[in-house]
């Protein structure tokens, strides 16, 4: 029998008198033992399922029809009490948002043991040996000392991991994860994915394994939905839903994922966006209609029903045939680059002081260990690594928001590296940073024309209608219409926002650029109309790119070259088809091996790159 | 900023309560010698404790009744509010100008001169605030410009201490660093980038130090250390009534009531003011 079922549930959310829905026709079936990806880019409703079984919907939300079945009863009208009851201990929650989740004014061993004795699964008095064993077990470090620590003193990732522990701690029924590794290094990813396979395997554990990664989940997961604007696009077995998709949906986000299979190919861009709540409830016919590739006439006549495609698979299209049909656009070939060297690091090291001691040199922590590398002329170099590995202080110290140690940083051919102020001038001029987090990087209080002028404003330079038009002249270039000149970052998307970012960054018209991680956290549609926006600046106007970023795909997609980085050394560096298709260095090898392969049938060997020592410095 | 703003923050029920209130207060203040029946300082010692003029033995001519000279309370509950207001906007602008100084130049700079400033303001908050106004009102003297500096001087360190940290925060994100290496000199990267950010903050420091400015100008003048006897004021009407408390409570209840509701109207006002225009607080709205 299923453990967790749903039947034809649906969640609206109730404002001003008017119902606007958000999760409709849902169904599924969740045996124990089972893993069930729910997949789908931001908005397609995904959280709100597994918010649906906590009963932790935000305000507004509730439950108009259908069942949601736990163990034979239905959740969605059981005694609060008894709901109460089965959550924690039978059903467990890893949340997206680890921060939130934890309560700030506790210490780690203050909530792991209250955690502990809520479920009742250990004695009181040996709670510590259990806690250390789950840390132990999800590869936390220094297990003993975490346990004293507040939760702002961890990173993002441990205290994902502390959550998880807390999770498997409870050795629950049914395991709802959201969006667990998305906060984590690829090679923790892979591990906590093998604790959950594991934990599955003993323990007969159901899983529902929210993503946005398609890869990822047709590597792990039993069976896989995919949503679209809350609804139900295709559901089946994963290898299918993988190697075969029926619905448009499935395919265009797959192809819109740069792969890392043996043949590189370009990104298929999905147009506009999801529609909304207030979208769906006037849309007519087929929700993904307007993005589809496919959309016929008879699309919009009514709402394409869920039905069978071959097997056990289900989709909701009407024609799913043509799926198939859908092909990716031919790649763009990886520059041949030639060009003269634009940026030059010479043996650049960077200590930290991590503490002063008296009458003796401070202690100190190396966080960019001589680190050569050159970029040349209109060239994409990517610089990968995990968190700790050193890429984003080099990435700072390129930019000059910290001065190197050691070592030599030539800008076209000029010296750069102590930074002084007729330097910074220089730098100012030829290289320009997008910063990672667009919420951050962007000054809420002001409007897109201002915040993409800015250069002009620090040169002192341009009245208003000069600025307003330039901005117009920028925003045309990177793809945005024209009248968002005038709105605030708060009015736009994840993807508009770091669009917006980019133009900053392209106003002073500088010949290198510097991406932190710009791509990672976006959407895979968003994401591919970003990377080709890059690319097609390249041909337009010509510049060259420091790419950091942990996603060895979209590094392999974007890059000419790739620099390895490990404990802040770069350990491998190479044209990126070379390093990707020969790593030399061991960690690079552990590296590619921790991300999920492009074929659904092949085996996915993450075992290579579990007993690399990889400690994480907190 | 304030335009997109306006909306949000004035459709709050505390905003409006407060804004209502003070906008009494303040029309009392202004048109003082149009709203007073008297003269708040003629004495009439024929008519001394005179009760309310509903209560029995009341007069017409004394709304609120008379004190122990014959002077009528409503009028100088009216004129009172002069010197309240007086004493609250310019003591608290001086206040908030010195601390926020302080705080954007600690905030942004760190280091060192961060260091400095906090230890100013650590060595400036180890003195009970009371005690230290008392110390200064008796080394400046009497009278009301030295009330002003007294309140000036000990209470910079609350702007200074809050907004720091708020500085600190803004000083973080991306969007300064972004400013800088785009080539903003400091002074426009604090004006443009950073002070935009913290002034909602700002704005409730300094309505609820308005507030506090209205209690310690009443508690110096109740002791004799503000006005001399000639202005008047809540704090000394409430000094002088305590002789005949019994015979005329209403001497007494009047001036605190004055206090009360003043202190109220920017306490709530500071306080809607936080929950629109905190930066935190909407955050945890949109995420
Ligand atoms: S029903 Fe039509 S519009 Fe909808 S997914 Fe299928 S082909 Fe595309």
């Amino acid at each position: 029998m299923a453990l967790l079922a749903a039947n034809n549930l649906s969640v609206a959310l109730t404002r001003g008198g008017s119902a606007f829905p958000a999760i409709s026709d849902l169904s599924f079936q969740l045996e124990p033992g089972k893993i069930l990806g729910l997949v789908g880019e931001s908005g397609a409703g995904k959280s709100m399922i597994g918010r649906t079984i906590a009963q932790l919907l935000p305000s507004g939300f509730s439950v108009t029809g259908g069942t949601l079945d736990f163990a034979g009863e239905d959740l969605v009208t059981m005694a609060p009490e008894k709901r109460r009851r089965l959550l924690g201990r039978d059903i467990a929650f890893i949340p997206q948002e680890p921060l939130s989740a934890l309560n700030p004014v506790l210490t780690i061993g203050q909530q792991m043991r209250e955690h502990l004795a809520r479920i009742g699964k250990t004695e009181p008095a040996r709670w510590r040996e259990h806690a250390l064993a789950m840390f132990a077990a999800v590869h936390l470090p220094h297990g003993a000392e975490l346990l004293d620590k507040y939760p702002h003193q961890l990173s993002g990732g441990m205290c994902q991991r502390v959550l998880i522990a807390m999770a498997f701690a409870s050795r629950p029924r049914l395991l709802v994860a959201d969006e667990p590794t998305t906060a984590l290094d690829v090679t923790i990813q892979a591990r906590i994915v093998k604790l959950i396979e594991e934990m599955r395997q003993h323990e007969d554990t159901a899983v529902v394994f929210i993503t946005h990664d398609l890869r990822l989940a047709a590597q792990i997961c039993d069976q896989v939905l995919v949503l679209y604007a809350g609804r139900p696009a295709e559901y089946g077995p994963a290898r299918d839903v993988f190697a075969r998709p029926a619905h448009p949906y499935s395919r265009c986000l797959q192809l819109a994922s740069p792969g890392m299979g043996s043949e590189r190919r370009g990104l298929f861009i999905l147009p506009e966006r999801m529609p909304g709540l207030q979208a769906i409830k006037t849309l007519t016919g087929c929700r993904f209609a307007d993005r589809c590739p496919n959309v016929v006439a008879q699309c919009r006549t009514s709402e394409p029903p869920l039905a069978k495609v071959d097997g056990e698979r289900v989709a909701a299209c009407i024609r799913p045939e043509a799926t198939a049909a859908i092909e990716p656009p031919p790649a763009a070939a990886h520059a041949k680059v030639t060009g003269e060297t634009v940026l030059e690091a010479s043996g650049v090291s960077k200590d930290f002081v991590t503490r002063r001691r008296l009458f003796r040199a401070p202690a100190t922590f190396r966080a960019v260990d001589k680190a050569d590398f050159v970029l040349r002329e209109n060239e994409f170099v990517g610089i990968v690594g995990e968190s700790g590995s050193g890429k984003s202080t080099l990435a700072r110290l390129v930019v000059g928001l910290e001065s190197p140690s050691q070592g030599r940083l030539t800008l076209l051919g000029r010296d750069v590296t102590a930074n002084r102020t007729s330097e910074r001038a220089f730098r100012r001029e030829h290289l320009q940073i997008v910063f990672q987090d667009p919420q951050s990087a962007l000054n809420p209080r002001r409007r897109v024309a201002g915040i993409v002028t800015q250069a002009m404003e620090a040169a002192g330079g341009g009245t208003g209608t000069e600025r307003l038009e330039r901005a117009r002249a920028l925003l045309d270039e990177i793809g945005l219409a024209p009248e968002t000149a005038l709105r605030y970052p708060s009015q736009l998307s994840g993807g508009q926002k770091q669009r917006v970012n980019i133009a900053r960054a392209l106003c002073a018209l500088p010949r290198v650029l510097v991406a932190d991680e710009i791509v990672s956290g976006l959407d895979v549609s968003v994401q591919a109309q970003l990377l080709d926006l890059l690319l097609r600046l390249r041909q337009e106007r010509g510049f060259s790119m420091l790419f950091i970023s942990h996603d060895l795909s979209v590094v392999r997609y974007l890059c000419d070259r790739v620099l390895v980085m490990y404990r802040g050394e770069i350990v491998e560096s190479g044209p990126t088809e070379t390093v990707f298709a020969a790593p030399s260095h061991a960690y690079t090898r552990a590296l590619l091996a921790s991300v999920p392969p492009d074929d659904a049938d092949a085996a996915w060997n993450r075992d290579d790159g579990g007993d690399l020592a990889l400690v994480e410095r907190a | 900023m304030t335009l997109a703003a306006m909306p949000r923050w004035l459709r709050s029920g505390r905003v409006l309560i407060g804004l209502l209130i003070l906008l009494f207060v303040v029309t009392c203040a202004l048109f003082a010698p149009y709203l007073a029946p008297n003269d708040p300082n003629e004495q009439n010692l024929i008519a001394t404790l005179l009760p309310p003029a509903w209560a029995d033995g009341g007069d017409p001519a004394f709304p609120l009744g008379t004190d122990s000279l014959g002077r009528c309370v409503l009028s100088q509950l009216i004129y009172g509010a002069r010197l309240a207001l007086t004493v609250a906007l310019i003591a608290s602008f001086g206040a908030m100008i010195i601390g926020a100084v302080l705080a954007h130049v600690a905030g942004y700079f760190g280091g060192w001169v961060d260091w400095l400033i906090g230890r100013i303001v650590d060595i400036w908050l180890s003195f009970p605030p009371v005690i230290l106004s008392l110390i200064l009102m008796v080394g400046l003297g009497t009278g009301v410009q030295n009330v002003i500096l007294a309140i000036v001087l000990v209470d910079w360190t609350r702007f200074c201490r809050v907004l720091r940290s708020e500085v600190i925060v803004v000083t973080r994100r991306d969007y300064v660093a972004a400013a800088r290496l785009l080539g903003f000199s400091h002074w426009r990267t604090v004006t443009r980038e950073i002070a935009p950010a913290t002034f909602p903050l700002l704005i409730t420091l300094l309505s609820l130090e308005m507030g506090v400015a209205v209690v310690v100008e009443a508690i110096l003048s109740f002791v004799g250390m503000s006005v001399g006897a000639d202005i008047p004021a809540w704090g000394q009407m409430v000094a002088d009534a305590r002789q005949n408390i019994y015979q005329a409570p209403w001497n007494l209840i009047c001036p605190i009531l004055a206090i009360f509701i003043t202190v109220f109207g920017f306490n709530v006002l500071g306080d809607g003011l936080r929950r629109t225009l905190d930066p935190r607080l909407s955050q945890t709205e949109r995420g």
